[in-house]
């Protein structure tokens, strides 16, 4: 008996020592030569006096596991959550819900033993009757570091499972609970994709209609996002959410490549930089509740979290239901005194509440979860505009709607029909002279001659003099040419190994040939300004909201001045460029992520420069086109004010998409990470200019995180677009046309010209 | 500055390139030549370590390569640089950086921007038509609209049937195509349209643009040319007669260059050929002021059998058969014109130093074009070793220049990617009976004989050229 | 019948081969001081071979500098370092290596000799009609099966291109010898052809090879 306790007792010391990661710590060392000592004179012990010192050492270490709990920083909540003993899904299957079947797994016969999912139910008693209410469990799986699960980081398929059973969980009108216990999505490209995947889970997942409750353990950036979006979303009280795995973000901010690794140091100031904790969550405003675990973290043998938590996942399912009921008179008054037993902290089991959802609750609930989105991390980026600004802008919308409806559905219908009714009859009436006239024109053949030529002396004139002809644009030439065709130098294509293409002429290509290699069609990167002036329609541009900034929400050391030398070298105060102009005279509403800028990361400024956008472009009746001139990925610095932006601006895309509109995006150079995995990989139309790349992770985070290498071109727009990730290639030359092309025959109701 | 203080990096291979190197030495000028490691038999070669020296000679990867020419310019310190034809001769962009580099060159060619603005067909058709220069019958821009379309071949049609052509054609071409690609023929307007949104679509397809362009399609013809010559700031433009080039291959290559183009003096045409190659003479110089044309270059000209003369394009470089033109002509009296040292010569920025009427000229020339191919087989070139080249009983002839990069004393291995011209016979007859007979008289002697690696016997066209002889100029 | 054994001796007693590296263009040419006379060279490495080989020399032309690599495994024999720092015509010798034959080196020479060769009939450049070669690039020659008859090449000469018929055993492509913008005499082979009746052989060849044949 003693034995055994004092063996849970080493157990303890060694898992102290796993998540402080080896720190020196004078306790540890405390606990560590008392353990020892214990260890030394514990054969000669009677029975008694081992119960004496087991208790006693015990005492020691609760006393020394409270004061470390106390200092633990960031990077060790990390190591807890990452800890094999942690619970994991299946501890919470068992122990927080009565009942459960697992879903389309065994062992590691799933499509993605790191996603879970599972029907299950909890039992509550109201009176003696007995309710068994069932939900969806929907959760990565980190199986207490068994190999099989990868760590609880999903494959695309993974999360494709997990979609597939969010729209059974609609059909079946019964709640959603996900866990989240990812360090990141799995950075594979083949089909699904993992950016894709995640893409198409956030766009789904905004509309389905039951409520959606987020329980999270540790949040790894896109991958959490992957089932994240919740109308409640919970936190545990040692785990984290963040953009990028403090490793990953040490790995940038020393600029380490394949070099030796980041230091612990630096490692450590990025993890408290980040504000990763629970606390810091809450305090965004991006979780709702924190749930307390017990000193240094929950661990299968604390029912009494389990019983916490089972608690907590009632009520805050409870409180989503509540939030969208109707208001009837008669049910306001239940209602009223429900939620008060909410807040008095009654027992959850005991509560009856169905969670049935009629059509007009589901309607309601969606719109707050786009609410609820829309409103976050409104502090995170800089808004000059006042509030006369917005008032004005207000009433423009106003106008712009009222304008539209007026222009397009009222007059418009009726136009057509006046116009359906006068080309019926000129079918007729041709149809009619056809007939009447047509054995005389088979008697004559082709005797008469047809109508429509001139006399003959107009004629000849016409063949043989010069006409009127106003050539707009000159063929080869430019709007806009390239500074680097100013330099005399050779430059040579990337492919002439394998495709024999000779040096270029850096005025020659830069300028004339638009920067494409005449040989093999390789598209060398050009500015963002030759696709501003040769895309649209010159002088077309209007830019708009181009004061909201970028700033530097979490104070994150040194990036206030990085943010100040991006602005000062570009000229502009986010990645973002959000514009009107046109396209042979078809109005578009664009928003444009500017390489050059922060490598084109997206952060609360320009998160909300593109859903801005996106309700302009509505309102307007405009086709809305992302133009990516190249986007690292979310700007790490700015933490989950970044991260968040994936399901926010997802969301407004949805929102743009749902109401009609033509959602167009074209990719240029190297376009990576969250951008891709949310409000850009969910458009149905999505190309890529030529030599460009598109993928999920880089090359250098693929070989981090799987240990293998990707191949030559694994991100290649080629590629991308055999796995069914985006739905063409385009020479950057012919991007006006095909843009314009994509204008007329894609995009639903909700556009001007249609 | 004086343009002896230049020096030339002949940008080309055989034949012209000697005839280039050749016209360098006779105005003084000092050369480099190129080779790539295939050619480096080739009689150019020879010939520059003759005249040059080892040091005037270059081995460069390619002719194609515009950056070798470069290097090659600078470390030869070459001033300038001849392109010859072929190659980079028409290529505006080469022509560009060739004087916007920063040590810059001079091009041996018209300005840039000359080369570009006749080097598009559809812009040298609206120049000529501003300036009533006759050109097909049809639209001079790209048509976007299918009823516009179709009203124009209606016409054209009709325009046709009223000049008495019993099968008029039309053809619809992509006006951003180009190299035969997008172009087909419609015998019945009733087939128009069908026809016309097949090259639409197609253009849109390939070119990204549905523009066509409309044009009467004319099958009996004569091709003629006029030869121009302008100096550098384009004050004076002279030409040097005319020449017909009408006897040519089933791949519509020159074979047989006639100068002058016709000959109203012996032969009965159907119509007023002296008035028509005054007209197509007029015609050029006009579009040449129009352009400040500052080089050699050569109109081209279809005329039908009813006379009616048409302006295709302008080649703005030296012809393969410019010597046909120089062996007619008379500065001032003199004859020995050279009409590559005359581009060279003021290229550099020499005066012509002699006007329109200084030029005349003097019987007739013929210009046979001695090729390795097999007339009988679709003229497909034969590949292999010649053996023997030689041409006893005509080589002292004052009245036959030959042109040639194949040596004459040993064997020679043709190579496989270049322009298939062995040799340039030019002859020269007081009038077209004795040019005909000297003519026959040099093919007669021509010995031309090789073989394949696995024993073949060579192919030539001679045979070819003899028959077309006794009927040259006849329309 | 093959003898592979009396092949593979005839290899093994002359195991180096000696080759020159010339500049491929014009330019001005600057040596790689680190490598002397004898130093080790490698191939492109890498497991998709991404990384290029030993620098040995760049080439300078136009403002625009190009690397010159190692394209195998080997060892430097001599460098002419008179060059350095000066303009090289295209095509000049700038260094001499040798390399030990590698097992597929190895391979290829056999093969040469087990294969049925179908050689170039002329002097011209030689291309796969579009289907066949996109499906060489894609899927790799093995996944080429030819039969007599077969139209399998353009064949490229004085701008003209005419096609080119396969005659021969039936069989599937095991190997290429020519390259695009490559000219080929009269009589090179262009493909090494192994009729289905061989292919046991062939296997024998390649295990004869991958066990006598020390590794790099």
């Amino acid at each position: 008996m003693e034995d055994k306790r004092f063996n849970q007792l080493k157990e303890r010391y060694n898992y102290m020592h796993d998540i402080l990661a080896g720190k020196n710590n004078e306790n540890l060392r405390l606990l560590a030569s008392r353990l020892e000592e214990l260890d030394s004179r514990f054969p000669a012990l009677s029975a008694r006096e081992r119960e004496t010192a087991v208790t006693s050492l015990e005492d020691l270490f609760n006393f020394v596991e409270k004061k470390i709990e106390v200092e633990l920083t960031p990077m060790d909540r990390v190591r807890i959550v990452r800890n094999p003993q942690r619970i994991c899904l299946r501890d919470i299957l068992e122990n927080v819900y009565d009942n459960y079947t697992e879903i389309g797994s065994m062992g590691e016969h799933s499509p993605d033993p790191a996603m879970l999912i599972a029907r299950a139910y909890i039992t509550r008693r109201h009176g003696k009757r007995v309710f068994n209410q069932s939900v969806m469990v929907i959760g990565h799986e980190k199986g207490h570091g068994e190999e099989i699960r990868n760590g609880g980081s999903a494959q695309p398929w993974g999360n494709a499972k997990a979609l597939h059973y969010m729209k059974v969980a609609e059909t079946e009108n019964i709640p959603i609970h996900t866990y989240v216990f990812t360090p990141g999505a799995f950075p594979v490209e083949d089909t699904p994709g993992a950016a894709q995947q995640i893409a198409r889970n956030l766009f789904e997942m905004g509309n389905v209609k039951v409520p959606i409750l987020a329980v999270f353990s540790e949040g790894g950036s896109g991958g959490a996002e992957a089932v994240g979006l919740a109308d409640r979303r919970l936190m545990l009280s040692h785990g984290y959410y963040s953009v990028i795995s403090p490793e990953g973000g040490a790995a940038i901010e020393g600029n380490v490549k394949r070099g030796p690794r980041a230091t612990p140091e630096l490692i450590e100031k990025v993890a408290s930089d980040l504000c990763i904790t629970a606390q810091d969550n809450l305090r965004l405003g991006y979780i709702d509740r924190i749930i307390q675990e017990p000193n240094l973290g929950a661990r299968c043998h604390h029912f009494d979290f389990f019983r916490l938590l089972r608690q907590e996942v009632l009520r805050a399912t409870d409180e989503i239901v509540l939030d969208v009921r109707g208001m009837q008179p008669f049910r306001a008054m239940g209602k009223r005194s429900r939620r008060k037993k909410i807040e008095e902290g009654l027992n959850m089991e005991n509560v009856r509440m169905s969670w049935n959802l009629s059509p007009s609750a589901q309607e309601r609930l969606m719109e707050r979860r786009h609410r609820k989105f829309r409103g976050l991390a409104g502090q995170a980026f800089i808004d000059p505009r006042t509030k006369w600004d917005l008032f004005k802008q207000g009433l423009n919308e106003t106008f712009w709607e009222l304008a539209g409806y007026i222009r397009y559905d009222l007059l418009r219908k009726r136009q057509q029909n006046i116009a359906n009714f006068f080309g019926e009859i000129r079918s007729e009436t041709s149809l009619f002279i056809k007939n009447q006239t047509a054995p005389l024109r088979r008697l004559l053949g082709k005797a008469i001659p047809p109508l429509r030529v001139k006399r003959n002396g107009e004629a000849e004139k016409q063949l043989t003099t010069l006409s009127d002809w106003n050539d707009g644009n000159e063929r080869g030439q430019w709007s806009y040419v390239s500074p680097k065709a100013k330099e005399d130098k050779a430059v040579i294509c990337p492919n002439s190994a394998t495709h024999g293409c000779l040096d270029m002429w850096a005025p020659d290509l830069y300028g004339e040939f638009a920067g494409v290699c005449t040989n093999c069609g390789h598209h060398f990167p050009m500015e963002y300004q030759w696709y501003l002036y040769n895309m649209f329609d010159a002088g077309s541009i209007h830019e708009f909201n181009a004061e909201i900034e970028a700033r530097n929400p979490l104070d994150y050391e040194g990036f206030d001045l990085k943010l100040e030398k991006a602005k000062a070298a570009t000229g502009r105060k986010s990645s973002c460029m959000t514009f009107e102009a046109s396209i042979q005279g078809i109005n578009l509403c664009v928003y444009m992520l500017m390489a050059p800028f922060r490598g084109g990361s997206v952060g609360a400024a320009e998160g909300e420069k593109i859903i801005l956008a996106s309700e302009r472009a509505s309102k307007k009746r405009l086709p809305l086109l992302a133009y990516v001139h190249g986007t690292a990925g979310i700007r790490i610095q700015e933490g989950v004010n970044g991260v968040i932006q994936m399901p926010r601006c997802t969301m407004a895309m949805r929102r743009y998409i749902d109401a009609g509109g033509l959602y167009l995006v074209l990719y240029d150079t190297n376009s990576y990470a969250g951008p891709v995995a949310s409000f850009l990989g969910c458009s149905p139309y999505q190309f890529g200019i030529r030599s460009s790349n598109v993928g999920f992770a880089g090359p250098g985070v693929i070989q981090e995180t799987t240990g293998v290498m990707p191949p030559p071109h694994y991100h290649s727009v080629y590629k991308a677009l055999a796995r069914g990730h985006i739905q063409g290639v385009w020479d950057r030359r012919e991007a006006r046309f095909n843009l314009h092309q994509s204008m007329l025959t894609m995009g639903g109701r909700n556009l001007y010209y249609k | 500055m004086n343009i002896s203080d230049n020096k030339v990096l002949v940008a080309n291979r055989g034949e012209i390139a000697i005839r280039i190197v050749q016209a360098c030495r006779k105005l003084g000028l000092d050369f480099a030549c190129v080779h790539t490691a295939e050619d480096a038999h080739s009689g150019h070669v020879r010939l520059a370590r003759e005249l040059g020296g080892q040091g005037s000679l270059y081995r460069i990867s390619s002719y194609h390569d515009a950056n070798e020419l470069m290097v090659v310019a600078d470390e030869s310190g070459a001033t300038a640089i001849h392109p010859g034809y072929g190659f980079f001769a028409e290529d505006y962009r080469f022509a560009r950086r060739v004087m916007q580099r920063n040590r810059g060159l001079i091009f041996i060619g018209p300005s840039w921007r000359v080369i570009r603005e006749l080097g598009d067909k559809i812009n040298t058709k609206r120049l000529a038509r501003s300036l009533g220069v006759p050109t097909v019958p049809g639209s001079d821009r790209p048509i976007y609209d299918e009823m516009e379309a179709e009203a124009l071949a209606a016409s054209l049609f009709d325009f046709q049937e009223r000049q008495g052509i019993k099968k008029p054609l039309v053809l619809i071409k992509a006006s951003a195509g180009g190299g035969g690609m997008g172009i087909e023929e419609v015998q019945d307007i009733d087939l128009f349209r069908s026809v016309y949104r097949r090259v639409r679509n197609y253009a849109a397809r390939q070119f990204k643009d549905e523009g066509v362009l409309i044009e009467q399609r004319i099958r009996d013809f004569n091709h003629l040319e006029v030869q121009i010559l302008a100096d550098r700031n384009a004050k004076n433009i002279v030409h040097f007669g005319t020449r017909n080039c009408s006897i040519q291959s089933t791949g519509l290559q020159k074979r047989v260059e006639i100068a002058p183009g016709f000959d109203p003096g012996t032969i009965t045409y159907k119509f007023d050929a002296q008035k028509v190659l005054d007209d197509i003479t007029t015609h050029s110089l006009a579009l040449a002021r129009k352009v400040k044309y500052d080089s050699v270059g050569t109109w081209e000209w279809i005329v039908t059998r009813d006379g009616h003369p048409y302006l295709m394009e302008v080649n703005t470089r030296i012809q393969v058969e410019n010597g046909v033109s120089a062996a007619i002509a008379r500065v001032k009296g003199q004859s020995g014109i050279d009409l590559i040292a005359e581009q060279i010569r003021t290229g550099l920025g020499d005066p012509l130093g002699y006007a329109q009427d200084d030029i005349s000229f003097e019987g007739m020339g013929i210009e046979y074009r001695i090729i390795a191919e097999d007339p009988d087989n679709g003229f497909t070139p034969w590949v292999g070793r010649i053996e023997e080249f030689a041409w006893p009983g005509t080589d002292k002839e004052p009245w036959l220049s030959l042109h040639t990069h194949v040596p004459t004393d040993q064997p020679y291995d043709i190579p496989t990617e270049f322009d298939p011209n062995l040799a340039l016979g030019i002859i020269w007859g007081q009038d077209i009976k004795q040019a005909r007979e000297r003519g026959l008289e040099f093919l007669n002697n021509l010995k031309l004989d090789g073989q394949t690696s696995s024993g073949q016997r060579m192919k030539t066209n001679v045979e070819f050229l003899k028959g077309k002889t006794p009927a040259i100029l006849q329309f | 019948m093959l003898d592979i054994s009396a092949l593979l001796e005839e290899v093994k007693a002359s195991p180096y081969v000696e080759s020159s590296v010339k500049t491929p263009h014009s330019g001005v040419v600057s040596f790689n001081d680190d490598l002397k006379p004898g130093a080790a060279l490698f191939g492109p490495q890498g497991l998709y071979k991404e990384k290029p080989g030993t620098l040995l020399a760049n080439l300078e032309r136009e403002r625009v500098s190009k690397s010159i690599n190692a394209l195998e495994k080997g060892e430097l024999v001599a460098v002419n370092t008179e060059l350095a720092g000066r303009f090289v015509q295209a095509g000049t010798e700038i260094m001499r290596v040798r390399h030990f034959l590698s097992r597929k080196e190895v391979l290829d020479i056999i093969l040469k000799e087990a294969l049925h060769l179908f050689r170039a009939p002329e002097k011209a450049k030689y291309y796969f009609v579009p289907a066949v070669d996109l499906k060489v690039k894609n899927t790799g020659p093995k996944s080429v099966s030819v039969h007599d008859g077969m139209d399998l090449f353009i064949i490229s000469r004085m701008k003209r291109e005419t096609p080119l018929r396969y005659s021969g055993p039936d069989g599937v492509i095991y190997a290429v010898y020519f390259s695009v913008h490559q000219n080929l005499d009269a009589g090179e082979p262009l493909i090494g052809i192994c009729p289905p009746s061989q292919v046991n052989q062939i296997e024998e060849v390649a295990m004869r090879v991958q066990t006598e044949w020390p590794d790099e």
